[in-house]
């Protein structure tokens, strides 16, 4: 549910921009945007119910060790000489408000409002060799491997483009707290953080800085909002006054001038408030002021509460920092929980309280899990990546989970038709830490996101005359038992 | 609530019908037509779930002509006589009769045949037949009148283009118009009774021909020389002009190829070295025009290290499908560039698409291979190995027992077959369409599809051979005939969704760096370094005499081989001017890093010392001037710093004069700001030392300094262009690819989020702002003479009485910059700056 605008004759008007923006659409598909491909059958694809109709990723960018946050193991504290491989977790575990499900200490916040999740143990990645993160975080959001013959579209873009913008003049694709430049691996990033071959009208609103996103829906800098209105309408009258006015049917003049319309339309909107954080009451933007991250989620709330179709909230991934704990893992995740604990909480609680978070899907998922000794899972052939390999304990430098781990890694949903205190697989009480009850792949995680905002994981595009499916060949199977009442 | 966008529906029905499936043989039944029997039916048997709507043919009806009726009725299979293929054959009918009667279900024997009871004589004949929903969207249908798809049809395409080449005989020229190209489509527009193209004028056809040849707007002194020019063969001269413009030629058309040959100076795999840049020896085959024939055989062959980047691909690191490994890159991406050969199908399976099979895929493939390729279907070994074989046999074949190189070098020979008219027609047909904004072919990666005109293409790609494979000759013939030079097609909704028919050139939207490059031109803000590692040097300069040089390696101690990694010094030189000169500049190299401001402006910098930076230098003042360079080395250990700069200016003296770095030049480690200036002048200047290991950059730089001092004194101090330098955000949004993948053809329109990043975004807004302060401070007599240099520009038109009106309202001597960025921004937003027609 969102909030419908308040003034009906705009927003009628905005509906009958959106039914232009369909029939341009058509005219688009014309000169090779990528078509909506039939179905084997020769029956068009039937969409499911949708449960949801927002998604939030949380995005735990950096490897997320599950051991020492949502699947606790056998705890070992920290002391000199205890050898490494004893060790299963950093953190003792904690009791969450279900009585089946344990956290681990520093998750508190979160430990209350697992009643409304279904916390999957069992999420399996693929092991690519060679570890790259981007490369991971690639596959998780695209659902492809790369490299791959086309660039593959973002989960978000795949919910804007089959679903379209849940309020019409907010973006349906929203990306807060990951930098694209003056990162590590940024090529990479930008390579999955992207609309791939959908038209780039798809593609992510980046937001590096949550307290900067207001300048994203804001005039420039020196410009107030009486000369960017003025402004507009010189160029509305400029074109009233072209001698091209005969070209004006021309789908290209026609898709620029809608498309301007539409950008004013939002940079002129009472939704432009929702990227303003500082807009929130004192009391509860100091829920969420944890850091950058906390703060995106403040900013994910308020987008969703205005309409927003998709945002993922990035504790932003630099290599070696945050998650990516190649050395001093316990005492950077004991960070890292502070960061992320109370914001997620909060975010679900207030989307609970205003009566949005029973359509509104919010997932938290990393691109693989950590363990203490074993690299990529049983069997790999990956290079051993930690930056302090020790056999046992000499300072608090070597405890933490410094290794990839990828045969098992925790995956939490809530909201959008979940159902709650439930556990979804498990992973194994000894090492190796994989998943041994209901191994769920990308491909299967992705087809239960899509069944939630109701896309059908067959959903494909024509793309150089190939199928290219939401979900990898079509073959996602979404984990129905994870919805469903309490 | 969302609104779901309309999609199209039919896409994908031709690849999925089992085009080679073996169909059995059916007897269709004698007719037994019982009009009551029906009108009953329909009266009662089916409930009207569709009433309200319209049938939409290609979401309605495709699916259950597609699931009912192709198996026998479709492609090459026409039971009866009936065929569904298009609306005419439907319509038509077969052995019993017309098919249907639009408007008129009733007495429609596609219709009766549905609903039917009689097994003999309902169709289809097996099964349980259609629903009543079905019937009911067929009946409506018909009642409907029958809509179809333009352009749709159930039949698979037999198309298979011929390989060799061949020259058509030209039409007889008509009114005159004998270039080869109009007496082609003089006859096409003739045998379609439509009337001639109307020709552009001097005006439309200058900023047309600009923006397609060189990727610039002209500028207000390029328009109206050339339109005060009584020479009537004025736009032959034009073109000849603009063609051999040989570095504006190579900074615009190496967007093309970059783009077609997944080339970029930054992007995923260069982290990991699995990647390499061609840029260097691409853009001088641009420079140098060299023969796209022997272009093809050193991308495939490359005879050094400079143009292996494209067969190398990217190498990633860890695991790959099969489908991806390098090798199979190699196969797509030369099948792709060279011969829009979609060969992505058939490097998992045998395509669905068209004929190209695995065996094809990995047998070129295995050409460019160091190791037994194994055959992989959907990346599973198949247990046998690829032979190194190519795609035409009938132009010979590679001896798969040679070596790798040998190989390579038979495949570049093959591909560059005097024979191989689909290696000539795949170019020519990317030309054509981004000159006239269509393919003959379209898309034009995929050229197993029919050409619109196949004479047309045929014609293009003789003459490319005939031509000894020179580009520019194929775009002179382009641009110089009529078709070229006629106003552009209106393109709507109907006429997109239609068949192709021709009716003179489309028009094309700016490309991203076809937009920044204007911005730039008209702003005055082009950045003052490119990434790019290219000698922007014509090749005919850097046979001139060498200017003397003067300037010698220096640094803060003479030793400086071991200078610490990241050690920062500022350097300066002051010197006195009697006159202000008439053109300066300065060529900058600084191991590892510098930038360089005169009298504290910022003017400009550069990171590669084995690429000497053209600077120019505006501003200088009569009086004391400074020039001052910061300087960074390098690296984390200690390592050999040095800074070389030479200075050169022309006064109203007949020779060039000028300085270069020397003993009299002073440094200090106190640094400006970023912008320029101190906030505190630094009273620690001391004099440099001239370095005794210049041997170590001089060999390397000296040439590559003297080429582009040769270039600036002509005169010729080039904008920086977007070709040239990284992708930014801007870009991106624009639609500059990330080269991860060959994408050969950019969106032809703008999206919402690019509007907002052209309405806001801080980057455009900093290019107006600069812009709107440089030309506030000209010397207009009044606003409505901005007015008219903005769009004599910008537009390459005077603006009408409305428009001068409209833009100088909010315009006053003397100007305000911020009124001017906002009649700039207004002009640029226009589809009229941003389409090229």
């Amino acid at each position: 549910m969102n909030e419908r605008p308040k003034n009906e004759l705009e927003y009628e008007m905005r509906r009958e921009f959106l039914r232009k923006l369909g029939a341009a659409t058509v005219a688009t598909l014309g000169f090779g945007a990528p078509r909506l491909f039939a179905a084997a059958d020769g029956q068009t694809i039937s969409h499911p119910q949708a449960t949801a109709d927002s998604c939030v990723v949380l995005w735990m960018g950096g490897g997320m060790a599950a051991p020492d946050t949502f699947d606790p193991k056998r705890y070992v504290p920290f002391k000199v000489g205890v050898p490494v491989g004893e060790i299963e977790s950093t953190f003792p575990s904690i009791d969450s408000v279900v009585d089946t499900i344990k956290l681990t200490e520093g998750l508190e916040h979160i430990a209350q409002v697992m009643d409304r999740a279904t916390l999957i143990r069992s999420h399996v990645l693929p092991d690519l060799g060679s570890i790259l993160h981007s490369r991971h975080q690639y596959h998780w959001h695209t659902g492809y491997v790369p490299p791959q013959t086309v660039a593959c579209p973002h989960i978000g873009s795949w919910m804007a483009k089959v679903l379209g913008p849940l309020n019409p003049v907010m973006p349906a694709f929203i990306n807060i707290g990951q930098r694209l430049e003056g990162v590590g691996e940024q090529e990479e990033l930008k390579a999955f953080t992207t609309a791939g071959f959908f038209d780039s009208e798809f593609g992510p609103l980046n937001l590096p800085f949550p307290e900067e996103a207001a300048q994203s829906v804001r005039p420039p800098a020196g410009m107030d909002a009486g000369r960017f209105a003025n402004r507009q309408k010189l160029f509305r009258r400029l074109v009233d006054q072209s001698p091209q006015r005969d070209y004006l049917s021309d789908f290209q003049y026609e898709s620029q001038l809608r498309s301007i319309e539409n950008a004013y339309r939002l940079l002129s909107s009472k939704e432009r408030e929702a990227f303003d954080i500082s807009l929130e009451p004192a009391e509860s933007f100091a829920k969420y002021d944890t850091g950058r991250f906390g703060r995106g989620c403040l900013l994910a709330r308020r987008l969703v509460e205005s309409g927003a179709r998709f945002v993922e909230v990035t504790t932003e991934y630099v290599p070696f920092l945050n998650w990516d704990t190649h050395a001093d893992g316990h005492t950077t995740l004991q960070r890292m929980k502070k960061e992320i604990d109370q914001p997620i909480a909060q975010l679900i609680l207030d989307l609970e309280s205003r009566g949005l978070l029973n359509r509104t899907l919010v997932i938290l998922a990393s691109e693989f899990s950590r363990d203490m000794i074993m690299e990529g899972k049983p069997g790999s052939n990956a290079n051993d990546q930690t930056t302090e390999p020790v056999e046992a304990l000499k300072t608090m430098k070597h405890y933490g989970q410094h290794r990839h781990f990828t045969g098992a890694s925790c995956v939490v949903m809530w909201g959008g038709g979940v159902r709650g205190g439930q556990l979804y697989g498990a992973s194994a009480q000894e090492r190796p830490f994989v998943a041994v009850e209901k191994p769920l792949s990308v491909t299967d995680l992705h087809a239960t996101i899509f069944n939630a905002m109701g896309i059908s994981p067959q959903t494909a595009y024509d793309v150089e005359q190939r199928p290219f499916y939401a979900t990898e060949d079509g073959k996602g199977k979404p984990a129905i038992e994870i919805f469903g009442r309490t | 609530m969302y609104c779901r966008p309309i999609q199209a529906r039919i896409a994908g029905v031709e690849l999925l019908f089992p085009k080679n499936e073996s169909q059995g043989v059916r007897t269709t039944g004698e007719n037994h037509r019982s009009f009551w029997w029906v009108l009953f039916v329909v009266g009662l048997g089916i409930a009207p779930i569709v009433e309200a709507d319209d049938v939409d043919f290609a979401h309605d009806m495709v699916p259950i002509l597609k699931t009912h009726c192709a198996k026998c009725h479709s492609g090459m299979q026409q039971e009866g006589d009936f065929s569904i293929n298009t609306r005419e054959q439907m319509l038509a009918g077969g052995s019993s009769g017309p098919g249907l009667v639009t408007g008129d279900s009733a007495n429609s024997e596609l219709f009766r045949r549905i609903v039917s009871t009689d097994e003999g004589y309902r169709m289809p004949p097996e099964g349980q037949g259609l629903s009543a929903e079905q019937a009911t969207v067929i009946r409506k249908w018909i009642d409907q009148g029958a809509n179809w798809e333009p352009g749709f049809t159930f039949a698979p395409s037999s198309y298979e283009p011929p390989l060799r080449p061949r020259r058509p005989d030209l039409p007889p020229a008509m009114a005159g118009r004998d270039h080869p190209l109009d007496r082609i489509l003089d006859a096409e527009l003739v045998a379609r009774s439509q009337t001639p193209l109307k020709p552009v004028s001097d005006e439309v056809f200058l900023r047309r021909v600009f923006l397609d040849l060189v990727g610039l707007l002209p500028t207000p002194e390029q328009r109206h020389a050339f339109l005060s020019d009584p020479n009537p063969d004025k736009r032959t001269l034009l073109i000849d002009h603009l063609l051999q413009d040989e570095i504006a030629y190579a900074d615009h058309w190496l967007t093309f190829w970059n783009d077609l040959l997944r080339n970029d100076y930054t992007g995923t795999g260069f982290i990991t070295g699995g990647r390499t840049q061609i840029t260097t020896w691409l853009y001088d085959a641009l420079l140098r025009n060299k023969p796209y024939d022997q272009m093809t055989r050193e991308l495939i062959a490359p005879p050094t290290p400079d143009s292996a980047g494209f067969i190398d691909g990217i190498r990633w690191r860890g695991e790959v499908s099969a489908g991806q490994t390098v090798e199979i890159q190699f196969a797509q991406s030369v099948g792709q560039s060279f011969l829009g050969i979609n060969l992505k199908c058939a490097s998992c399976h045998d395509s669905f698409v068209d004929r190209w099979t695995l065996n094809e895929a990995f047998g070129l493939a295995a050409i460019y291979s160091d190791r037994p390729l194994e055959l992989h279907r959907c990346d599973k070994p198949l247990g046998t190995m690829a032979e190194p074989k190519w795609l035409f046999p009938e132009l010979g074949q590679i001896d798969s027992t040679a070596d790798k190189n040998t190989r390579l070098e038979q495949l570049a020979r093959l591909l560059t077959h005097p024979e191989n008219g689909r290696f000539t027609r795949t170019i020519v047909n990317r030309l054509w369409h981004r000159l006239m904004g269509r393919g003959i072919v379209h898309p034009t990666d995929a050229m197993q599809t029919e050409p619109w005109n196949a004479d047309l293409l045929d014609y293009l790609a003789i003459h490319l051979a005939d031509h000894q494979y020179d580009l520019k000759q194929t775009l002179r013939l382009i641009v110089t005939s009529a078709a070229y030079q006629s106003a552009v097609e209106r393109v709507d909704e109907s006429s997109v969704a239609a068949p192709y028919v021709y009716a003179g050139p489309r028009a094309k939207r700016l490309t991203a760096e076809q937009f920044l490059d204007a911005v730039w031109q008209l702003t005055g803000t082009a950045p003052v370094n490119m990434d790019a590692q290219v000698q922007r040097v014509r090749p005919g300069d850097s046979a001139a005499a060498p200017s003397q040089l003067r300037a010698q390696w220096i640094w803060n101690r003479g030793d400086a081989t071991q200078s610490q990694g990241g050690e920062t010094l500022a350097f300066r030189k002051v010197w006195s001017m009697q006159e202000a000169p008439k053109s300066a500049y300065a060529v900058v190299s600084c191991d590892n890093e510098f930038r360089c401001y005169l009298n504290g402006r910022l003017v400009g910098a550069g990171a590669e010392w084995d690429n000497p930076t053209l600077v120019p230098l505006q501003d200088i003042v009569i009086g004391d001037n400074e020039l001052l360079i910061v300087g960074r080395n390098g690296g984390n250990g200690a390592n050999p710093a040095g800074l070389w700069c030479e200075v050169r200016y022309r006064t109203s003296e007949a020779s060039e004069q000028g300085f270069g770095t020397d003993g009299s030049w002073q440094w200090t480690a106190r640094l400006p700001r970023e912008s320029g200036g101190y906030d505190v002048a630094p009273q620690d200047w001391q004099n440099a030392s001239i370095l005794s290991h210049s041997n170590i950059w001089a060999p390397r730089v000296t040439p590559l300094a003297q080429n582009l001092m040769t270039q600036a004194s002509n005169g010729e101090v080039a904008m920086i262009r977007a070709s040239l330098v990284k992708s930014d955000f801007l870009m991106r949004s624009l639609g500059r690819p990330n080269r991860d993948q060959i994408v050969s053809v950019r969106p032809s329109e703008m999206t919402t989020l690019e509007a907002i990043d052209l309405s806001i975004g801080e980057t455009l807004d900093k290019y107006l702002q600069g812009g709107a302060e440089r030309l506030a401070k000209e010397p207009w007599e009044n606003p409505g003479e901005l007015v008219r240099w903005v769009y004599h520009h910008a537009l390459s038109r005077e603006p009408n009485a409305e428009e001068l009106q409209l833009l100088t309202s909010d315009l006053s001597l003397p100007l305000q910059p911020t009124a001017v960025a906002d009649v700039l921004w207004a002009v640029i937003m226009l589809p009229e700056f941003q389409i090229n027609r």
